[in-house]
């Protein structure tokens, strides 16, 4: 009985003292931090992903507050989040909200490989080592270094062998966008109106496109041609839509010849939103 | 020569993680960057050494105070020790990090983050009852908590050298992360035990 009085009494009289002589030197060594530092932090979805190129969340709004970075570079968190931060530190923001989008559909099947490839399976190794695994030079290789630096869980490989966006995840961050060795993810605004083309390939020669690739852009130009608001145009070879002119009319998207312009709505096979001009948003039918 | 043999034998002979198994954790979190677990080792060195200069005369001057003792037995407080020692230990660390937040940013900023990871991190808990049960004077308990966060910092940076290797290798999938380091921690051990002649 009297070791437990003497453990007990001991114990409190230690976390007595401790906890005294702690409160005290935390007062006497208190740091004044900015207040805007720990607003700005609390708006911050605070998923460390590392997006804004700090080392997290806290390293972001540390240097937000200070004036080092820009208001606007949280992709995870988006245009609201921007706009947030912007308010705490009383600049305005100009953000918008994007998604990955791939920039190649040579499945197995459509791509083939110029031939076997032993070595460490990584994008980056093989295409270092080989200049990519496929004919296609530009195509994915599908050893998936996308899917290992997502941080959201917004991309798998498939069966396919193509990494697939899971767009009810994807934040646009553009963690996948920088870690591509074939430079194949495009951020998209996350409205996803408008059209793209999903090939990179910027081969000019036809015969060699579709030699290399089934699905390949072969250069028509007839998506050029046929746009009616003449927001297409061949940029090093491939054909590039100006967002702020598309339409979404889905005309291109019937003229091409090879297939690889399609809507965004309706990318993954997931049309989210359907859209006429100047009617707006009504949900479909998946 | 007697504190060099101390040294020496806590370092290598004794080395806390490939010989006695303790701060597996710390061991294997810290160590897939070389700089990461020389800054690493470097916080265990100091909180270590730190540790045992405070618990060392706490034990016999408070705990097991002989004076005291003859007085009456009620004194005895050795059985305390853990508790004692993990309290005070923890709340150190604590201390030291506010002290160095406030007043030496640039150390804070390179040792700040590994601070909370080692508060009472079981190697360090460990020595600070070595140097109790070994019976040494607080010169030989500072030498070996010194020696022993060498030893700590000597198998982090080796374990961080064969994971530079690891990296690239191919490896079976069942096997791949944190099992393969365990083998080659093993493995290690293995070449540490050769030591365990060396000091008489």
């Amino acid at each position: 009985m009297n070791i437990v009085l003497i453990t007990l009494g001991f114990a409190f009289a230690l976390a007595f003292v401790i906890g005294l002589i702690l409160g005290i030197f935390k007062k006497l060594f208190e740091v004044p931090v900015d207040p805007r530092v720990v607003a700005v932090r609390d708006a911050l979805p605070g998923a460390n992903c590392g997006a804004c190129g700090y080392p997290g969340c806290d390293a972001y709004a540390n240097a937000v507050a200070a004036g080092q970075a820009p208001v606007d570079k949280c992709a995870p968190g988006g245009k609201a989040v921007a706009e947030n931060v912007a308010n705490l530190m009383g600049v305005s923001a100009s953000a918008e909200d994007v998604v990955a989008v791939l920039l190649c559909q040579g499945v197995k099947d459509k791509a083939p490989q110029k031939g076997e490839y032993v070595g460490v399976k990584t994008c980056r190794a093989a295409k270092i080592s080989t200049g990519g695994t496929k004919l296609c030079q530009w195509g994915c290789m599908g050893f998936g270094d996308c899917t290992l630096v997502c941080m959201f869980d917004a991309l798998h490989m498939g069966d396919d062998g193509l990494p697939h966006v899971d767009y009810d995840k994807c934040t646009g961050c553009g963690m996948c966008a920088a870690e591509c060795p074939q430079l194949l993810f495009q951020m998209a605004p996350k409205a996803r109106v408008g059209s793209v083309v999903t090939c990179s390939n910027r081969n000019v020669i036809k015969a060699n496109v579709m030699k290399s690739c089934k699905v390949g852009c072969i250069k028509c130009e007839a998506c050029v041609r046929a746009c009616p608001e003449k927001c297409i145009s061949m940029v090093n070879g491939i054909p590039v839509t100006d967002y702020s002119k598309c339409t979404s009319c889905g005309i291109c998207v019937e003229k091409c010849p090879t297939k690889c312009y399609h809507l965004l709505e309706t990318i993954e096979g997931k049309p989210v939103v359907v859209r006429k001009s100047g009617v707006d948003a009504a949900p479909a039918e998946v | 020569m007697n504190l060099v043999k101390i040294f020496l034998q806590a370092a290598i002979v004794d080395n806390a993680i490939l010989m006695r198994f303790l701060a597996l954790c710390a061991f294997i979190g810290m160590s897939n960057d070389v700089s990461k677990s020389i800054g690493m080792g470097g916080a265990v060195t100091f909180v270590t050494v730190l540790a045992s200069a405070v618990t060392w005369p706490l034990y016999h001057y408070v705990l097991a105070n002989p004076k005291l003792m003859a007085i009456s037995p009620i004194f005895d407080l050795s059985f305390l020790q853990i508790l004692v020692f993990i309290l005070v230990i923890a709340a150190l660390v604590q201390l030291v990090e506010f002290f160095l937040k406030k007043n030496v940013p640039s150390l804070y900023a390179a040792m700040g983050i590994y601070l909370p990871l080692i508060t009472t991190n079981c190697a360090i808990l460990a020595v600070t009852f070595d140097n109790i049960t070994k019976k040494y004077n607080l010169a030989e308990s500072l030498v070996y908590s010194v020696g022993a966060s060498v030893g700590f910092t000597l198998s982090l940076v080796l374990l961080a050298g064969i994971r530079d290797r690891m990296k690239t290798a191919n490896l079976p999938a069942f096997i791949k992360g944190t099992p393969s380091l365990f083998v080659a921690t093993s493995l290690l051990a293995v070449a540490f035990m050769g030591f365990s002649g060396l000091i008489k």
